[in-house]
């Protein structure tokens, strides 16, 4: 039963890793913690599938699905990017207050998942099976193929991320803007256009978590309020830490599978808030260490 | 400059208002209306049953006023957001009767909610006509009828019972294994005359397992049920549990049969997308497809909203003749004669059934349901289904 717990426990982790990966960018370049993402991932998984019941009269399969999340990451990239430009730029542009960007953020969250309430709240709606067969068995073990997926598209796109950072320009640029944004823009860095970036690079992220939110639990315009276990991941993994909210993620599924089977569902939460109390009050700066304090 | 703005923005603000309350019908509205009150989830977690009951109501309105309204009065339906929450549903109430001047109020299918504003609609004294099974939202604790608070689908005691006799009387399963919500009233409250008629007809409950509002993974709790050697699983939850509940179990291999309630309905099938999936489930509805009382309320919602209708929309529906089969009854359109009507509703012909309202528990008597089985995505209608025991009260 433990490989099998262990198993689950990843696969619910790989879909918070997907949510806190996007969340974790904004925060380890604009030092705050973006709730909209939340409202970003129910609207994308709806533009997700728009374009799947419009395409789907072409193709199917596989390739319905990789359109399916193309369509889903574009839409993301460049919701994110309104949102930028609507909800943050003035207030970064006026050197705002950290309050001013968190009440912002959760505006523009509750703004987007009512739009969507206003436009398909009429109905549920479901992906249509993508995958022929949907599990995959290894004796007494099996895991479902979209959460296998959402592990691969969470650890891939890490490594994107991480190439991007680390090995281009722009990633030079955004780690730059994210370390001092007054030299960045001295050096001749445009911050607005890195600020642009990373926001797309994070609603990209958000479309893709979204279209694997809706695969494994149905379409519904609260769909994206399963931020807050991607925010608790970012904590337990150091927030602002890309590779620490992947870990933190991972680790946040398998406890929760094995707090739900050792004390049950009812107090399985309790200990996860208290787990998560305790990482602020002992180890505030998360698994990987990285110290990122708030925006000023 | 920035006093300007600020003017300028307060400005916009207020004109904004000013055209919204132009449009309000609240003020001064004229005399041939009869304000009904709607109160339902257009915001929150189940914003699609909220929006599907609203249609619902709608379409029931729209017919009457095409016909002449009652006794002359167009009906107007003025809608408002419970976001899913017990005192956002109150203030909401609260504005619809002093405000709107609402002379009843259709409530949602959410049990938390009809229990939280009994005692306010009592206090007001205006009828709230909701489908909120819990029994508790009908009739208080101390055994006393709640006077403004009237139930149009049979009560969540009924409905356990009906399924709990189909599990163990009729398909014989006597070992069950139970998975509920335990932050929904609605599960909760199947739960005990479930458990209470099962294990009264030698059925043993062998296992029960929870999961909470917030929580998307529940194979743990479906590995433990599939190791506790149970003939069932009884599942009385809301749509979305069902249908994660359905993907997983096929996961891990469990192909015992489900029996649950009213979310097994349609769209689930279809919203898990796998035969494999939905195969081997029980369930109480309302209603059959195949009856000929929803043809016209389905085919005026097709023409109108260009898609096929939930069955909240035909709860919906009900609430709305309810609503008016109290105001003739009652010989007027104001809160106290309609509470009055209400209490004489009787062999109304909704498309859920045949209403008669029990002026004791202001619950629905004689409501059978109509056990479906869910055979590789298919539905088959198994006919009205009554309990022995219910059959001999009756």
């Amino acid at each position: 039963m433990t490989p099998q717990l262990l198993i689950n426990g990843i696969s619910l982790g790989s879909v918070y890793a997907l949510i806190a990966v996007g969340f974790a960018l904004i925060f380890n370049i604009l030092k705050f913690s973006n709730f909209s993402h939340g409202g970003l991932m129910s609207v994308t998984a709806y533009i997700g599938y728009v374009a799947c019941v419009f395409l789907g009269h072409y193709i199917k399969d596989l390739p319905l699905f990789v359109v399916t999340l193309v369509a889903a990451a574009l839409g993301g990239g460049l919701l994110a990017l309104v949102v930028e430009r609507v909800a943050f730029r003035r207030l970064r542009n006026s050197n705002s207050s950290v309050i001013y960007y968190f009440i912002s953020s959760i505006t523009m969250g509750i703004l987007m998942e009512n739009s969507i309430t206003i436009f398909a709240s009429s109905n549920f709606y479901s992906y249509p099976s993508f995958f022929p067969a949907s599990v995959i068995r290894f004796g007494a073990l099996s895991v479902a193929i979209p959460d296998l997926l959402t592990f691969l598209f969470s650890a891939a796109a890490l490594v994107i991320l991480l190439v991007v950072l680390f090995r281009t320009k722009i990633g030079l640029a955004i780690r730059s803007t994210s370390f001092d944004t007054s030299t960045a823009k001295l050096m001749g860095m445009d911050p607005n256009r890195v600020v642009a970036a990373t926001f797309f690079a994070s609603g990209v992220l958000g479309g893709v978590a979204g279209v694997f939110l809706g695969i494994n639990y149905t379409l519904y315009p609260q769909l994206g309020q399963l931020i807050v276990k991607g925010f608790v991941a970012s904590v337990i993994g150091g927030l602002g830490s890309i590779s620490g909210a992947l870990i933190g993620a991972v680790l946040l599924g398998v406890v929760e599978i094995f707090l739900i089977g050792l004390v049950g569902a009812g107090w399985s939460p309790v200990v996860i808030f208290v787990i998560m109390l305790v990482f602020l009050l002992l180890r505030p700066r998360g698994i990987s260490g990285v110290i990122v304090q708030e925006k000023a | 400059m920035k006093k300007y703005s600020v003017l300028v923005l307060i400005g916009v603000l207020v004109g904004i208002m000013a055209l919204l309350a132009g449009y309000s019908p609240a003020v001064g509205a004229p005399a041939k209306e009869i304000i009904i009150g709607n109160l339902q989830d257009i915001s929150g977690p189940t914003s699609v049953w909220g929006s599907a009951v609203t249609r619902g109501a709608e379409l029931a309105a729209e017919k009457m006023n095409a016909q002449g309204g009652i006794n002359g009065a167009k009906i107007k339906m003025i809608t408002l957001d419970t976001k899913g929450d017990v005192q956002e549903a109150i203030k909401a109430f609260n504005r619809l009767v002093d405000q709107e001047k609402a002379v009843a109020v259709i409530g949602p299918p959410i049990s938390n909610i009809g229990i939280g504003l009994a005692p306010v609609a009592d206090a007001k004294k205006v009828a709230f006509v909701g489908s909120f099974a819990d029994p508790r939202a009908t009739v208080g604790e101390d055994g006393k009828v709640h006077p403004s608070m009237f139930l149009v689908q049979p009560s969540t005691v009924q409905y356990g019972e009906i399924m709990a006799s189909y599990a163990v009387e009729k398909l014989g399963l006597k070992k069950i294994a139970i998975l509920y919500d335990q932050s929904n009233a609605y599960a909760v409250s199947l739960m005990a005359p479930f458990k209470a008629y099962a294990e009264s007809v030698g059925a043993k409950i062998v296992d029960e397992e929870m999961y909470g509002k917030t929580d998307r993974d529940y194979r743990t709790q479906l590995s433990k049920i599939k190791s506790s050697g149970a003939d069932c699983v009884f599942a009385p939850n809301y749509i979305q549990g069902l249908v994660i509940t359905a993907k997983q179990a096929k996961q891990l291999g469990l192909t015992m049969p489900f029996v649950g309630a009213l979310d097994y309905a349609a769209p689930f099938a279809s919203l898990v997308n796998d035969p494999e999936a939905t195969n081997n489930i029980y369930f109480a509805n309302n209603y059959s497809d195949s009856e000929p009382q929803l043809t016209e309320v389905r085919k005026a919602y097709k023409a109108k909203y260009n898609e096929d209708p939930i069955n909240k929309v035909y709860l919906g529906y009900d609430k709305m003749l309810v609503v008016v089969e109290g105001i003739k009854k009652g010989g007027g359109a104001t809160p106290d004669k309609i509470i009055e009507g209400l209490n004489k509703v009787s062999g109304l012909q909704g498309t859920t059934g045949v209403i008669t309202i029990s002026p004791k528990t202001h619950q629905p008597v004689g409501l059978s349901m109509v056990m479906y089985y869910i055979d590789h995505g298919v539905y088959k209608d198994l006919g009205r289904y009554v309990p022995a025991k219910h059959k001999q009260q009756q």
